[in-house]
């Protein structure tokens, strides 16, 4: 009787906790958000199932090494988000699987990369006049970039006890750019400019997308080392794409290589999310100011869209401003869908992937400028 | 601490206005060299063509060598008899690519020139219908 006593309460049942069912119903429902909706299904499904795994009482799954006994699956797996390894080789796999021509051709619009990044830096201030750490603010303004595995890379790095909450709202407001962007699009564009119909963009050469993230790497590397592990990858992984010397790292790198890194960095972001570190007021202004930054790094990009208009006599479409924010391909899709909505001819897509990857590039620099200042 | 009180003891402002000068910084310098990039690889495509133009710059012009005269033929009179053989084998008028052709074929050297300057010596002449014919009068008076 006195073992089944001991069963009982080693069970999940005797030892549920109100925050703990919480934590499950918010992994269910990103499961749902990732399943039945497919908003950025391929991340919210793992961080969904990671938050299920670590919010069952007693679970093992993270569990520290202790008295020579090993530590639980995901605590070894969480090394890889600790130790910096798993976002830049994200990073290598979205450099192999982008196509760098339409910024090539139109590098001009590297500057609406850098626009859509000021959300990332407002967003930093406001979260200091809120009470936030320094680091903290930083983690936390990140998410103004709309790059999940950058915003991971800086808290795992900065304030990691927040990686669970900042990862969750990068991803979450990546799935809902087109319900967060539009808006903030056509309240600053007038009806004429977001019909601006741009012309067509040069063809580039073998030789200059071979040359590219090599010049890339040698520039923004310069600039600022530290972010050379994410900005050294994505290099790397458009230079694999690009030389056609290495197609098969490069196929690992776009296919296998990133599904593997993919799930366990899923898995881990949702194993952070325990009860105790999501379940917080803290997690609530993430969440609130998450989106602050990000609908402020749309209206820049999407301002300087419109200075860019002025400047080339109407020449750039100023919608394609909003794709700054990285969020690739995503916001792309949404500047070509709103700018065909007012003029069915339009197809801003390829104009749009040029400020896009910029922006990845941008906020893996606004990324590095925290690390080396903070 | 909160409020301006915190932005200010963690230096807020200055790391605000720092990271977006560095992101416009950086980006304004890639573009600038991007934007270069196809005019940069031009050049290395045609850096012969480049370099000589360069040469040319920086170097006094030179005195252009007379040009030695150039003969088409060694024997006119040679050419003229293998040819008018040709053309009684193919018939009068004549095109000139079939009469190409045909010298081609017997191993005639420098055809085309050859050609050439019989039709400049008035041997060959044109039929005005498209067609050529031997200029027998002219043939005779060569031989």
């Amino acid at each position: 009787m006195e073992k089944f006593f001991h069963f009982v309460s080693q069970t999940g049942f005797s030892n549920i906790e109100v925050s703990s069912l919480v934590m499950l119903v918010i992994g269910l429902f990103l499961l749902y958000l990732g399943i039945a909706k497919k908003y950025e299904p391929l991340l919210l499904v793992p961080i969904g199932f990671g938050i299920l795994l670590v919010n069952f009482p007693l679970s093992p799954l993270m569990v520290q090494p202790e008295n020579g006994q090993p530590g639980g699956l995901l605590y070894y797996l969480y090394m890889g988000i600790e130790l910096g390894i798993y976002p830049p080789l994200i990073f290598m796999g979205v450099g192999a699987l982008t196509d760098f021509s339409p910024l090539i051709s139109n590098p001009k619009t590297l500057l609406l990369g850098a626009a859509a990044q000021i959300g990332i830096f407002g967003t930093f201030l406001s979260m200091l006049m809120l009470g936030f750490t320094d680091l903290e603010a930083a983690s936390i303004g990140i998410i103004g970039g709309a790059d999940g595995p950058t915003a991971i890379y800086l808290s795992s790095q900065m304030a990691p006890h927040l990686l669970g909450a900042v990862s969750v709202a990068a991803y979450s407001y990546m799935a809902l750019v087109p319900i967060i962007q539009p808006p903030i699009m056509r309240l600053l564009t007038t009806k004429d400019e977001r019909r601006i119909v741009m012309e067509e963009l040069r063809e580039t050469t073998r030789r200059e997308r071979i040359l590219f993230p090599v010049i890339g790497i040698l520039v923004t590397g310069l600039f600022l080392p530290e972010s050379l592990p994410l900005l050294g990858m994505l290099m790397l992984g458009n230079l694999f794409r690009e030389c056609g010397v290495v197609d098969r790292l490069s196929k690992a790198a776009q296919n296998e290589l990133n599904n593997i890194v993919v799930i366990f960095l899923g898995l881990t972001v949702g194993a952070k999310c325990t009860a105790s570190h999501f379940l917080t007021f803290e997690t609530i202004l993430i969440l609130v100011f998450g989106l602050v930054a990000f609908a402020i790094g749309t209206a820049t990009g999407v301002l300087m869209g419109k200075v860019m208009c002025k400047a080339t006599g109407g020449k750039v479409n100023p919608l394609i401003g909003a794709a700054g924010v990285s969020a690739v391909p995503m916001s792309a899709r949404v500047c070509q869908a709103v700018g065909q909505k007012e003029n069915p001819s339009n197809f801003l897509l390829m104009f749009a992937m040029g400020p896009n990857v910029g922006g990845v590039i941008g906020s893996a620099i606004a990324a590095g400028i925290f690390l080396a200042v903070l | 601490m909160k409020g301006v009180e915190a932005i200010l003891h963690y230096d807020g402002f200055t790391m605000a206005v720092l990271g977006i000068l560095t992101v416009f910084a950086a980006l304004l310098v890639l573009a600038v060299i991007i934007s270069q990039l196809h005019n940069a690889v031009t050049l290395w495509e045609n850096k012969k063509l480049y370099l000589g133009k360069l040469r040319r710059l920086f170097s006094p012009p030179e005195e252009p060598e007379p040009m030695p005269e150039v003969q088409y033929f060694d024997d006119l009179n040679e050419s003229a008899r293998q040819f008018k053989l040709l053309i009684n084998n193919m018939g009068e008028p004549f095109s000139l690519p079939e009469l190409i052709q045909k010298a081609e074929t017997v191993g005639i050297a420098h055809a085309h020139s050859t050609i050439s300057h019989l039709i400049v010596s008035n041997l060959i002449v044109p039929d005005k219908n498209g067609y050529y014919r031997l200029n027998h009068e002219a043939y005779k008076r060569l031989s």
